[in-house]
């Protein structure tokens, strides 16, 4: 006789169902294990400063997702980022001589890879590297540029108020 | 069939002894001072006006509920010292009948029956069924194996629960009120059932009741508790001709006696305010 | 006089988070002989897991939902939709997913077992279950407290699977956000450790606050039938008080 078999076997889907359900989450939700829904080849890019691009960031042509950032590490000798694109096996014709940029999707939005597709006849293959490559815009680097291209004005600025301290600073 | 009345017995035959017993629950004092003997292979029934502990009783004999002070003495063990383990080990030779049969209520009656037993003992499945299917046909109720609890009558369910009292073979059954809300038939039944196990299995039963009829059927002695003390005891047909206050009162059925009418009052006069009006 | 009663309150109230957790003592010492009663530690994983699974499933659908309709609102202000997939996994799996999911068992499964444990109390079943040789603690307790043990944090990671899909529908199918970006974004900001870990350690610590909570009130539960009614309503508020206290200091350790 065995003891009513209908919960154990209601309390073993339960059991399976909530591992599943976690299994899901940690894999799905998180960045623990790459989700590549077919195969991929990876491409390797080199970037003077990548900004806040992440591991799984998306790598994009025209807008359209075509993979993602796989790795980003530091080359020591070069003192440049490495970053390792996984690319869907589907686009295999991008040209070899694209370039790539860091790109910020809306003001606070996160940072992606964009492929500006090349002319060249060859295309690229596992383990290339895109040559051509734009690092990231950083709003301090802007806003500095800005500062140091309004020239003289603000130069002039600053340094009117120190001339007018030191004498002030002088006096006693 | 000899009448074993507990002065006559020597302590050493005797299954259960209690000597001084003394237990309050709250502010109520229970037991005072209690001695009481059960002669093996007896039937003993307790009785009792209402709220003399006489289920308290039952509670210290099995140990659920420890006494202030005395001692109570079951098969040669001291119940009040015992260890939970050794407590546990003495509770599998006691059966107890519940007053609502207490069965479980999310098993059919078998697995009701079988519940000690899957507990307790690693037997082969078929020797199980068989114990159980036994039981069951010695209470008349092998047909209703497959019910559930909340199928049966109150009969029914306290013959399941006798059937479960008994899966163990007990050497001590405690009855705890068997006869209340029993039709005639249903009461008969049980009381058959009482009989039989003491006189073919020799088990020894103590049975807390008020219906005198029945009791002058099984009992072979009757222990009259009133307050916290044993008053008279007895065969039941001797002790309902005894000439004592007590046993005058209850067999009787006096509304007053040594057991009062008035629950315990300051004066009448002096609550309604005419004593202080007297001049 | 009032403060007097006040006092007795207070006093009372002292004493009875005592008795839990003596009782908590209790229930753990009786665990290891409890082990061998693991058929109805199953039995309640059953009842307080799969049994609740549809209420779980549900709310945890709509949450999700809801959550996305009401995010999508506020981050569309700051244009900061593509962090839509971000914000709902991440206030599920370390707020709302226990939270809620405790409440919901504490509702369905709490207040059953401490009417069930009341009532066994009220029959004489514990009673018999002693007179039997078998320690009431371990058959009935012990393995009821284990059950939700278990059962809260697999009941949570369906309802935070039931809330990503419920927020994926409505942002991504329904108000048409790009699916990349929904899963992008959350994909590379959700941490296994921090976030997902975290809400689980919080979901275990509720399992054994509800039920304990649940079975302490059933067993001290006075044997009548407003007892047990009244037993059945302090479950469900009790549990409640405790895992919101609990859900506070527990993430003010973990952040």
């Amino acid at each position: 006789m065995n003891p009513r078999p209908s919960y154990a076997i209601g309390t073993g889907l339960f059991i399976l169902l909530g591992f599943a359900a976690l299994a899901y989450l940690a894999t799905q939700t998180t960045s623990v294990a790459n989700i590549h829904s077919g195969d991929s080849y990876t491409v390797k890019a080199r970037f003077q400063n990548i900004g806040q691009l992440k591991a799984r960031a998306p790598v994009k042509i025209a807008g359209v997702r075509i993979g993602d950032v796989q790795s980003i590490r530091l080359e020591p000798q070069r003192m440049d980022a490495l970053v390792v694109l996984s690319i869907d096996k589907q686009y295999n014709d991008i040209p070899d001589d694209s370039s790539a940029a860091i790109f910020t999707s809306g003001l606070l939005g996160d940072q992606y890879v964009g492929i500006e597709p090349g002319g060249s006849p060859t295309f690229l293959k596992s383990g290339d590297e895109l040559v051509l490559t734009q690092s990231a815009m950083s709003i301090e680097n802007l806003i500095g540029k800005f500062m140091v291209n309004g020239g003289p004005k603000s130069s002039s600025a600053s340094s009117a108020p120190a001339s007018g301290d030191a004498p002030a600073s002088g006096k006693p | 069939m000899t009448v074993a009345v507990a002065e006559s017995g020597s302590p050493s035959d005797a299954l259960v002894q209690v000597r001084d017993l003394r237990t309050r629950l709250g502010a109520k004092l229970i037991f005072d001072g209690l001695e009481l003997a059960v002669p093996r292979g007896s039937v003993t029934a307790i009785m009792g006006p209402s709220g003399t502990g006489k289920t308290t009783l039952l509670r210290h004999l099995t140990g659920q509920l420890r006494p202030d002070a005395g001692s109570v003495r079951v098969d040669g063990e001291e119940v009040t010292t015992l260890s939970r383990r050794a407590l546990f080990g003495l509770r599998e030779r006691i059966g107890y009948l519940f007053q609502n049969s207490a069965l479980l209520t999310d098993f059919s009656v078998f697995e009701n029956v079988a519940f000690p037993l899957r507990q307790h003992a690693r037997l082969p499945e078929e020797l199980l069924r068989n114990i159980v299917l036994t039981k069951l046909q010695a209470v008349g109720l092998r047909g209703a194996a497959r019910l559930m609890p909340s199928e049966l009558s109150g009969g029914m369910a306290r013959r399941v629960a006798l059937a479960r009292a008994i899966v163990f073979d007990p050497m001590l059954i405690l009855y705890d009120e068997p006869f209340v809300g029993l039709d005639p038939i249903a009461l008969n039944q049980v009381l058959r059932l009482i009989r039989t196990l003491n006189r073919t299995l020799g088990i020894t039963s103590i049975l807390v009741a008020h219906e005198l009829a029945a009791i002058r059927q099984v009992a072979d002695s009757v222990c009259l508790i009133a307050n916290g003390k044993l008053v008279a005891q007895g065969a039941p047909d001797e002790l309902v001709h005894q000439d004592s206050p007590w046993t005058r009162q209850f067999f009787g059925g006096d509304a007053d006696g040594p057991v009062p009418f008035h629950y315990p009052a300051p004066d009448y006069a002096t609550e309604l305010g005419f004593a202080g009006a007297r001049p | 006089m009032n403060a007097n009663l006040r006092r007795n309150w207070l006093v009372q109230g002292i004493a009875s988070v005592g008795d839990c957790g003596l009782f908590f003592v209790a229930v753990l010492g009786a665990l290891p002989k409890s082990l061998r009663y693991w058929r109805e530690t199953c039995r309640q994983v059953w009842f307080v897991g799969a049994m609740s699974l549809v209420i779980v499933m549900t709310c945890g659908l709509f949450v999700g939902m809801v959550m996305a309709l009401q995010l999508y609102y506020t981050l569309s202000i700051f244009g900061g939709t593509a962090a839509l997939g971000t914000v709902v996994a991440l206030s599920l799996f370390r707020e709302l997913g226990p939270v809620i999911t405790a409440l919901l068992v504490a509702g369905r499964a709490g207040t059953a077992v401490t009417a069930e444990i009341g009532l066994m109390r009220a029959t004489d079943q514990l009673d018999a279950m002693g007179m039997m040789a078998v320690d009431p603690l371990a058959y009935v307790a012990s393995p009821r407290f284990l059950a939700g043990l278990i059962a809260m944090p697999l009941l949570a990671s369906v309802f935070n699977a039931m809330g990503i899909f419920g927020g994926h529908l409505v942002g991504v199918t329904w108000l048409g956000l790009d699916n990349g970006t929904f899963w992008g974004n959350m994909t590379s900001t959700v941490s296994l450790h921090k976030d997902i870990l975290d809400g689980l350690y919080k979901s275990i610590v509720f399992g054994g606050v509800v039920s304990l909570i649940a079975v302490f009130q059933g067993y001290t539960a006075p044997p009548t039938s407003e007892g047990v009614a009244y037993s059945t309503t302090r479950t469900v508020v009790f549990s409640s008080i405790v895992i919101l206290a609990f859900d506070f200091v527990m993430t003010a350790f973990m952040t």
